[in-house]
Order: C-alpha cells, then structure tokens, then sequence
C-alpha cells in the first residue's frame, strides 16, 4: 500500500509538473492607475504586487504553477476601470484580479465584475462596496466605518475634543467616509459643527477654511482623496491662522502629501492601514520594500496589493482549485492571516480587516501613536 | 468686520487664481488670432514651464532667477517645435485637423512628462523667501502677490509689444489678414512662429507662479486650461482684453460663489457663467458680432 501511495505520488507530481509545463501559469489580473491623475499611486501599488508576486513565485508558487501578473491600466478613471476589467476577463486563464484602490473605481466595476464572477481583491473603503450583494468583492483593507470609528474614537477619547468639523472630498470615497464619521461621532452623542465638502482638484480651499474658521472646530476629521488638495488645504489653513488639531483618513499621512504640503501637515495625525512599524510583518515588509525600490518608501498602496495577491495566492492553495466558488469560499474562510496591514479575518461579506493604526507626523516623518481595533 | 475681511480674502484669492487663467487665456487668443485655431495643448505649456522649472532649480539646483530665464527659454525653444511639429504642416488644411493635431501633442506632452519626471506630483519654491503677510486678518500668500504683480507686468508689456512696435504690429496685421500682410511684405510664416513662442512663454510664465500653489503635476494644465477656455470666450473669442477680463472674472465668480452659497459646486458656477454667456451674449464680454466681422 505504501509502495503505491509513492507511486501514485510520483505519478501525479509527474503530471502536475507536466502540466505545469504545459499551461505554463496561473494568471491574476491587476487593474491599476498606470497613467492619468493618480499614476502616482500606481507606480506603489505596483511594487507591492511584484513584491508578493516574487516571494510567492520564489515558494513555490500556487498549485506547483508559477503565479503570473496581468497589468491592465485604468487611466485612473471609472470608464476605464470597468474598460480594464472587461479586457482581462475576456482574456483566458484569468482566475482572480486585484481591482482598484478607489471605491469610484470599484463601484463602477462593481457590476462588471458580479456578472463575471472572478473574485477580486478590492481596496476601495466605502463600506457599502461590500454590502451591495456582489459576492465576488473581498476587501484587502479596513472599510471607512472601522476608520471613522477610530477617527472619532481617538479624537474625542485621546485628544479629547468636542467641537468637530469634518471635511471631505464630494466623490464616492470622501461622501461615504462623511456618512460613516457622522455616524461615529453621533455614537459619542457629538453632532458635528461644521460638515465640508469639496470637489477633488480644488484649486483654492479658503472658502473651506473660512467656514471652519466661523465654524469654531477645534478639531478637523477629513476624508480627502488626493494628495495635491491635502497640501493646498492645510497650506491655507495653516496660513489663515487655524491650529485646531486635526486626524484625518489614510491621505493625509502618504509620503507625497507629506512632500508637497511641507511643514503645514506637521502634527497632523492620519489613521494609516499601514505603518512601517506597526508589527513584524510590516517591518518586515519595509525593509523589503526599501531595498528593493532604492528610493521609495513603502505606503498604503503598495502595501495593500501585497496583501491581496498574498490572500488570492493563499485562498488559491488552500482551495486546491482555481474554480471561482472554491477560491471565493476559501478567502471566506481565512481566519488570523497575518499580514502588513493586520490580521485577517474574512467574514461573508467579503470584509477582512476591522482596525487601523493611528500615526502623527512629527515633522515629515510618520510616527506610530497606536492600534486601535474593533470586534465588529 | 469678519465677514469683510473674509470676503476680501475670497476675493484675492480670486483675482490670483483668475490671473493664471487670463495668462492662459491670453495664450489661447494669441494662436486663435494668428492661426484661427483652438490649440488644445495650451494647458500643458503651463505644465511644460512648471516642470522646466522643477529641473533647473529643484533638480540641477540653479539659482531661482536663472532657473526661471532658462525655463523660458526653453519655453520659447518650444514654442517654435511646437510650431513647425504640430501647427506648420497643416497650415493649409481646415480647422479640424489642426485642432486635432493640438490634442494629439497635448497627450503626447502628457506622457512624455510622465516618463521623464515619474507621475509624483512635485512641490515648486516660491518666488519669494517669506510665506506671504497678514493685514488685519487678511493673509496675503507672497506667491498669489506675485501672481498678480507678474501678470499687470505682462499684460502691460503685451500691450505696449502690440500697439506700440513695428513687430507688433506686424503680428497684428498679420493675425488680421494673412494675404494683405504677405502682400505688404511681412513674413507671416515668422510671425505665425513668433506667436507661438510668446504663447508658450505666457504658459510657461502662468505654469512657473501657479507650481508652489497647486504643486507641479501633469494633469495641472488641463485644469487651468479648461477654465481658460472658458475665460476665452466669456471675454469674447479672440479678443485679448476679453482674455484677461474673462480670466479675473472668472477666478472672482468662482471664489465669492464657492464662499457664498456652496464649495462643491465651485467648478460649476465658472461653467454656469459660460453657459449665461453662451445663452444671452454669445460674443462675450468684448467680442463683436460674427456679422459685423465678415
């Protein structure tokens, strides 16, 4: 009997290496900002899915194949996301995709992808992305109602304050993050003072920081989505004289926000999904990342696609299958996966982290504070 | 006396912003008049002149005011590529090709950028050491004073090149009428390619004060642009006053509505303000009449 097993194991690693010659990879798709207004953020997220891609590869890939990478551009636009999407599933072998770091983006997508039925790692936080009943999305990041939750726990808990402004970018991610942190703050009985919005590109924010300045907040919770409008508003803000304290969603923490506003973002604290050294896992990955892009510093970006290609290339394996129900059911089913951004656990809604870290920025360098985590 | 002071600061902010668009927009003129063309690729001579100033001074480290002369003169190397590469080889064919051809080189411009200088947006100094100073509550940004210093500076000397020297002169008689001007003896292929140097180097200009505002990015241009266009025909197609009218109303509109009645639709208001124009005075502020033109 033993005898046999060996043969038969022989046999069929025989054949697995066969096939794997013959179909040569398994393919999963990343849809990416490659060009348009956030290249920028492209170029990170990049890095972090070749990083996975490397160390996957280098253990031996998934199901004995080696795991393969399909870049398709979005030009950092909706219509060119659910372009993007459509081109890799009619290509053939695409078994999963990683989608967009945008909830425009993947809210776009969304439909394209709930008819294709190819799981795919989102990174969009509008926490109902989720909940619109496509159960082919799986989240690689904590949603925006883990993030308020912790913007307005750590504002009226630790910083103690009371009279909030929140100000947000009027796209899908700056309104539902808006939603969510009036939401949170009502929990703590806090009706904000003032609520913002502003449309992204802004090119001047003095009437926003006129109407926080009336407003009398002395503290602002902000959901902006781009870098540049991070750096012109906290420049105006700082020059038309208001030093209320500030903590806002992952954006205002990026190393190119950080760049561009200067000294004007100094003390401001940013909940980041990831810190370079929040946990082992991501020191290590920070070390990685610095010594393989000489000049880059490892951000969320690249650190969420790291994650996702490592949860698809493990759902993949512990399915045993690249058949869409069987990888959708073992990403479901991945319990405590530690990885940069924290532990995973997926629930049915495809959602897997529910904490953020808090960080400051002590003078252009990101600080931890510390982790602040919910149940549900 | 708050609330007069806010309004003064929405204002100034506004007539900053409304200068780099009237600079754009007197761009925009300035080719429409010579060539009868909409160069679409006028946005990105800002863009090109922001990150012409990126590499001598951030990069290469040259002193500010070196930096800046070489940027324009590398703007106005530019502008003569621009002419013979882009505009030149149509010169005889209708307005369609040559638009196109405007599009063509802005996306070329585009990602020819994006491959030099990396897709990160870059912060740019100021042109002057001080942040700026604050009167009565009323914060004056040193770059938006410049702004607006740089731009009285330039619409006085466009005015005084045109109506007040022989080149000028040239170049007006030769964007009046390209056949009398030949037959007067002005070299109207020069004049075309003159045109398209001060052109770029007006965008170049608005791309080199607006950069410490709006940080150097690639797609910086096409959002000034739009709403220079925009500028371009509420002071009336063509018309250079017009170009400049239309861009500080444009700025003050969008900065007092945004502040009034409500940010978000900020964008909105300088596009309802075109639409207004479009409906009720469709040749803008200083435009004439398309009958009394022929």
């Amino acid at each position: 009997m033993r005898t046999f097993t060996a043969i038969a194991a022989v046999v069929i690693g025989a054949a697995v290496h066969l096939t794997a010659h013959a179909q040569d990879t398994i393919k999963i798709g990343l849809v990416n900002e490659a060009t348009g207004p956030n290249a920028e953020a492209g170029v990170y997220t990049h890095n972090g899915a070749k990083l996975a891609l490397e160390e996957i590869n280098a253990a031996g890939g998934v199901l004995g194949k080696k795991l393969e990478l399909k870049l398709e551009d979005n030009q950092s636009t909706n219509p060119g996301t659910v372009l993007a999407f459509s081109k890799l599933f009619g290509e053939k072998g695409i078994v999963a995709t990683i989608g967009p770091i945008r909830s425009t983006q993947v809210q776009a997508a969304s439909p394209t992808i709930k008819k294709a039925g190819i799981p795919t790692m989102i990174g969009g936080t509008d926490p109902s992305l989720t909940k619109v009943k496509n159960r082919w999305l799986f989240r690689g990041r904590p949603s925006d109602s883990y993030s308020s939750k912790v913007i307005a726990d750590f504002g009226v808990n630790t910083l103690k304050k009371q009279k909030w402004a929140i100000v947000h970018s009027t796209d899908a991610f700056g309104a539902g993050g808006m939603a969510a942190l009036t939401a949170a703050l009502k929990e703590h009985g806090i009706t904000p003072v003032l609520v913002q919005g502003y449309t992204n590109n802004s090119q001047d924010f003095t009437p926003v920081v006129l109407a926080i300045k009336k407003s009398g907040a002395d503290i602002i919770g902000s959901y902006m989505t781009n870098s540049p409008d991070v750096g012109i508003f906290a420049k105006q803000l700082r020059q038309l004289g208001i030093n209320a304290e500030w903590v806002g969603s992952p954006s205002v923490v990026t190393d190119t926000a950080m760049k561009l506003a200067g000294p004007a973002l100094n003390g401001v604290y940013g909940i980041a999904d990831f810190t370079p050294d929040a946990s082992d896992e991501s020191k290590g990955y920070s070390k990685k990342y610095r010594e393989t892009y000489k000049q880059l510093d490892p951000d969320v970006y690249s650190s969420w696609a790291y994650d996702a290609l490592k949860i698809l290339a493990l759902a993949i394996n512990t399915a045993k299958s690249t058949d869409p129900e069987a990888i959708r059911k073992a990403v479901v089913g991945i319990k405590g996966y530690k990885g940069v951004e924290g532990t995973y656990t997926f629930d049915d809604n495809g959602d897997g982290l529910r904490g953020y870290n808090v960080v400051k920025n002590d003078a252009g360098k990101v600080s931890f504070i510390k982790h602040i985590d919910f149940k549900e | 006396m708050q609330i007069l002071f806010d309004n003064l600061q929405v204002l100034f902010q506004g007539l900053a912003l409304g200068s780099i668009y009237a600079l754009v927009a007197l761009g925009f003129v300035l080719i429409i008049r010579a060539t009868n063309v909409v160069n679409f690729a006028q946005g990105d001579f800002a863009m090109l002149g922001a990150y012409g100033m990126v590499l001598f001074f951030t990069t290469l480290a040259w002193p500010y005011w070196l930096a800046f002369g070489a940027a324009l003169v590398a703007m106005a190397i530019f502008g003569v590529l621009f002419n013979y590469g882009v505009y030149y080889p149509l010169r005889h064919r209708s307005f369609l090709p040559v638009l196109i051809s405007t599009l063509g080189a802005s996306i070329f411009l585009q990602n020819t950028v994006l491959a030099v200088f990396g897709p990160q947006p870059k912060p740019l100094e100021k042109m002057l050491n001080t942040d700026g100073i604050n009167i009565g509550g009323i914060f004056l940004d040193s770059q938006y004073l410049m702004i607006l210093i740089v731009t009285v500076a330039l619409v006085a000397f466009t005015y005084l090149f045109f109506e007040h020297t022989l080149l000028g002169k040239k170049l007006q008689a030769t964007s009046q009428d390209k056949d009398m001007a030949r037959l007067l003896g002005i070299p109207v292929a020069l004049m075309i390619s003159i045109t398209f140097v001060y052109s770029a180097v007006l965008g170049g200009v608005a791309g080199v004060l607006v950069g410490p505002i709006l940080f150097v990015s690639i797609g910086m241009g096409s959002i000034i642009a739009l709403k220079a266009f925009a500028a371009t025909i509420i002071g009336g197609f063509g018309d250079v006053t017009g170009a400049i009218v239309g861009g500080l109303l444009l700025g003050v509109i969008e900065s007092l509505a945004a502040y009034h009645i409500s940010v978000p639709y900020k964008d909105a208001y300088a596009f309802l303000a075109l639409f207004i124009f479009l409906l009720f005075r469709p040749q803008g502020i200083f435009g004439e009449k398309v009958s009394e033109k022929a």
